[in-house]
């Protein structure tokens, strides 16, 4: 029998075919297992330098008194920052959707074209100087305040909600828009009602992310609300409330051990407030898509 | 499924089963012109062709239309094709019976013979019942046997070999020869009558079957028992 | 077309049809459109009748599609869509200035050939229309009866609170038509409705239009010729046009009962397409 042109036995170039996709998935395994380890390097080493300063009383506690640097908590420098960017949400979340609207579905495109770029700009503004716009407009006439804090750290995440947002839209069928004004609805109404419902899995994303970002900002609140280290029990937004991150700040600052303890252990509750919003957000994410049964 | 197409091939059905009993009842009346002698009987059966006609032409049209739009496929498309061809043998029954209509107002007033008459009706009944079991068949889908079909047809033959036998043996009075001829040509139209409804019942067969065959054929003897 | 027993008393009559008896719904006169300077369609003329199946059937390209959307004016959804010529809706001209094409959409709905339904329960599907255009009255009893006219409540009726995405094709269609349908539209139109779904629910969606006839006006879009034959009881052919300067526009050549386009039409162009010999 003559050997047939075309064989099925494995061939020296099956050989290598193999070993390279091998090759391939062994380093897009390492490359996700780095990726994990480096989270868990940090998380790991900003809880154990702060361990010693983490406990029941320094979350429930507020700022010691005097110049006592052990004992005392941060409590209200969470309740502090919580506020700041609970407000800075409340402002960011609609105004960053309805920019997002606009642009990806009303307005005319050299209009929608100026409007991203402005979105971009703003997005690569440095904080700090957000924060001195801020102070400018506000503080220098009416005093700092956690208002003012929650503005600036607002103007940071509207770009950021705008632009996850405007993605998703994006993404969501026409069908679903074509759909909707056949039966006689108007294009705002299928907006609200049919395009930002499919959309809110990406603008929980997005929120979520503008968070981070915001609730991780110094520099602003330096101007802003920097005062509110004083104030140590306090929650009332017209007032210049702590920041978790100021304290990180003045702990840091600060030489003895205890205080430079605290300084970690606030960066951890820190990094904890962060991952526990994003937890909440994919959780409601998840009810959310099992309601639409999708 | 298809509702439109189904009712739609139901309701050409129907129309064909009027048409069916029209015509026997067109059969029946032409034996009864012939065994009265009924001139007003006749011109009554003549205008009740039109009945027959107006089905048969509703038919006509409608099939191509029907094959046009549902495309019918495997037994639909037999059941219509069948359709077709059974209204166009019952139209051609009906015409035969107008014709015997009018061959018996020519013969009105000639001297008649009874025996020929019998005969006649002998036939006339036959084709009745012939008719009548080939539309049963098609009705039913039901077609286990052509035999009885073709066994129909045998006393039909031999009453119409008694009655040419009897109508040659009439005397020579010019008017009974002319009452024999209009008679032959009745009968002429019987036997017709007959061989279109084994038409019919070839129809029903092929429905049933999927394949056409003749069961009698005037080149061919009849083909033995299966 | 029609039924049988319809004809004997007709022929009866001396009559051949009572299609020509019914009032017209839509009215074009000389009705071109242009995508930009793109003429896509010429010169259309066309009476649409009440309660009658009318199907547009062609080859790909003649502009079918193109002019269902005109006719509840989704055409605008695209900027450069502009349409020359009177298309007059019950009288109304549909372009004239002061006519509302939200409202327009209400008293004309739509299917779309591929189902398109929301990504909410099967109930809100159907609520939908109703609750934004403010017919929140017996909601349940509008969502019920729109659910049985599309022959689709017994097999939804338990199960109203799942999500829409979990029926299969031909219900998904058939739920698009439910929710079309709850609005109260004089109109449906249809682009390619069965395109997309397996023969089966293709056959259910057909018998749903003999139904829905009774009803509305329905006008379908359809590439399978057949499927204008089974369901149409008028048909218009539209053919490609080729000018002069190379430009191909879509034009009606024949608009005729169905029977007669399907038995023998008129024109050769409409003959050459439906025996499949080209286009």
């Amino acid at each position: 029998m003559p050997e047939p042109v075309f064989s099925l036995r494995t061939s020296g170039r099956l050989r290598r075919r193999q070993l390279v996709s091998r090759m391939m998935g062994a380093l897009a395994f390492g490359a996700a297992l780095l990726a994990v380890a480096v989270l868990a390097i940090v998380v790991v080493s900003v809880a154990s330098r702060g361990a010693s300063a983490l406990s029941l009383d320094f979350f429930t506690k507020s700022q010691a008194q005097g110049f006592n640097p052990s004992g005392g908590g941060i409590l209200f420098a969470i309740v502090g920052s919580g506020v700041i960017v609970g407000i800075a949400t409340l402002m960011a979340l609609p105004l960053g959707v309805l920019v997002a609207i606009y642009v990806s579905e009303l307005a005319p495109p050299r209009l929608a074209r100026v409007a991203r770029l402005a979105l971009d700009i703003t997005n690569g503004i440095p904080t700090i100087v957000i924060g001195i716009f801020v102070f400018t407009l506000i503080v220098v006439a009416h005093g700092q305040s956690a208002l003012a804090g929650s503005l600036a750290l607002a103007i940071i995440m509207v770009p950021l909600i705008a632009r996850a947002t405007e993605e998703v839209l994006l993404l969501v069928p026409s069908a679903q828009r074509e759909a909707s004004l056949a039966l006689g609805v108007s294009r705002w109404r299928t907006t609200f009602s049919v395009v930002v419902p499919s959309a809110m899995g990406g603008v929980l994303t997005g929120t979520t992310l503008a968070i981070a970002r915001a609730a991780g900002e110094t520099a602003p609140l330096l101007f802003l609300t920097s005062l509110g280290a004083n104030s140590y029990a306090d929650a009332n937004p017209l007032h210049p409330l702590q920041s978790m991150t100021y304290v990180i700040f003045t702990y840091s600052d600060l030489s003895d051990p205890a205080s430079q303890a605290k300084a970690w252990a606030t960066a951890f509750t820190l990094m904890c407030f962060v991952l526990v919003t994003s937890l909440a957000a994919k959780l409601a994410m998840a009810r959310y898509r099992k309601k639409l049964g999708g | 499924m298809r509702e439109l197409y189904t009712s739609e091939l139901e309701e050409l059905e129907s129309v064909l089963r009027e048409e069916g009993k029209l015509v026997d009842r067109a059969i029946r009346g032409a034996l009864n012109v012939l065994a009265r002698d009924d001139l007003e009987l006749a011109d009554e059966l003549i205008a009740f062709d039109d009945e027959i006609d107006r089905r048969y032409l509703t038919i006509e049209q409608s099939i191509p239309s029907l094959l046009a739009r549902q495309t019918p496929v495997a037994g639909e498309l037999r059941l219509v094709l069948a359709i077709l061809y059974i209204n166009l043998h019952l139209e051609r029954i009906a015409d035969y019976c107008v014709t015997v209509a009018k061959l018996a107002k020519l013969a009105h007033g000639l001297p008649r013979d009874r025996a020929v008459l019998e005969a006649l009706e002998e036939m006339g009944e036959r084709c009745r019942e012939m008719l009548g079991t080939g539309l049963e068949y098609f009705y039913a889908r039901d077609f286990t046997d052509s035999q009885a079909l073709i066994e129909m047809d045998r006393p039909i033959d031999r009453a119409n070999r008694k009655l040419i036998d009897r109508l040659i043996a009439l005397g020579p009075d010019e008017s009974q020869r002319e009452w024999a001829m209009r008679m032959m040509l009745a009968s002429r139209c019987l036997e017709r009558i007959g061989d279109h409804a084994v038409d019919i019942g070839e129809q029903a067969a092929y429905l049933v079957r999927g394949r056409f065959e003749e069961f009698t054929d005037a080149s061919h003897k009849p083909p033995p028992v299966t | 077309m029609e039924a049988i027993r319809t004809r004997i008393d007709l022929a009866g009559q001396g009559r051949s049809s009572a299609a020509g008896e019914r009032e017209a719904v839509f009215e074009a006169r000389d009705v071109s459109v242009f995508y930009g300077d793109q003429k896509a369609i010429d010169s259309v003329n066309i009476e649409i009748y009440q309660r009658l199946i009318t199907a547009i059937i062609g080859p790909s390209g003649c502009g079918k599609s193109t002019f269902i959307r005109t006719l509840n004016r989704m055409t605008d959804l695209v900027p450069s869509a502009r349409l020359t010529g009177e298309l007059r809706y019950r009288g109304i001209d549909l372009y004239g200035p002061r006519v509302d094409a939200v409202e327009v959409r209400r008293r004309i709905g739509m299917v779309f050939q591929k189902p398109n339904p929301f990504p909410k329960s099967i109930y809100d599907n159907v609520a939908y229309g109703l609750r934004i255009l403010g017919m929140k009255k017996d909601l349940d009893e509008r969502v019920e009866k729109a659910l049985h006219a599309a022959a689709l409540w017994d097999e939804v009726k338990d199960r109203l609170k799942d999500s829409a995405l979990g029926l299969s094709g031909g219900q998904q269609q058939r739920l698009c038509i439910a929710r079309a349908i709850a609005v109260e539209p004089e109109v449906i139109l249809l682009d390619e409705p069965a395109s997309a779904l397996d023969p089966i629910a293709t056959s259910a969606i057909e018998d749903l239009m003999h139904e829905l006839k009774r009803d509305y006006t329905l006008v379908i879009v359809t590439h399978n010729m057949q499927q204008a034959a089974r369901v149409a009881d008028m048909t218009a052919f539209f053919g490609l046009d080729v000018s002069p300067d190379g430009s191909r526009q879509g034009v009606l050549v024949e608009y005729d009962e169905t029977e007669k386009i399907f038995t023998n039409p008129s024109d050769k162009r409409t003959e050459g397409y439906v025996t499949g010999r080209f286009g």
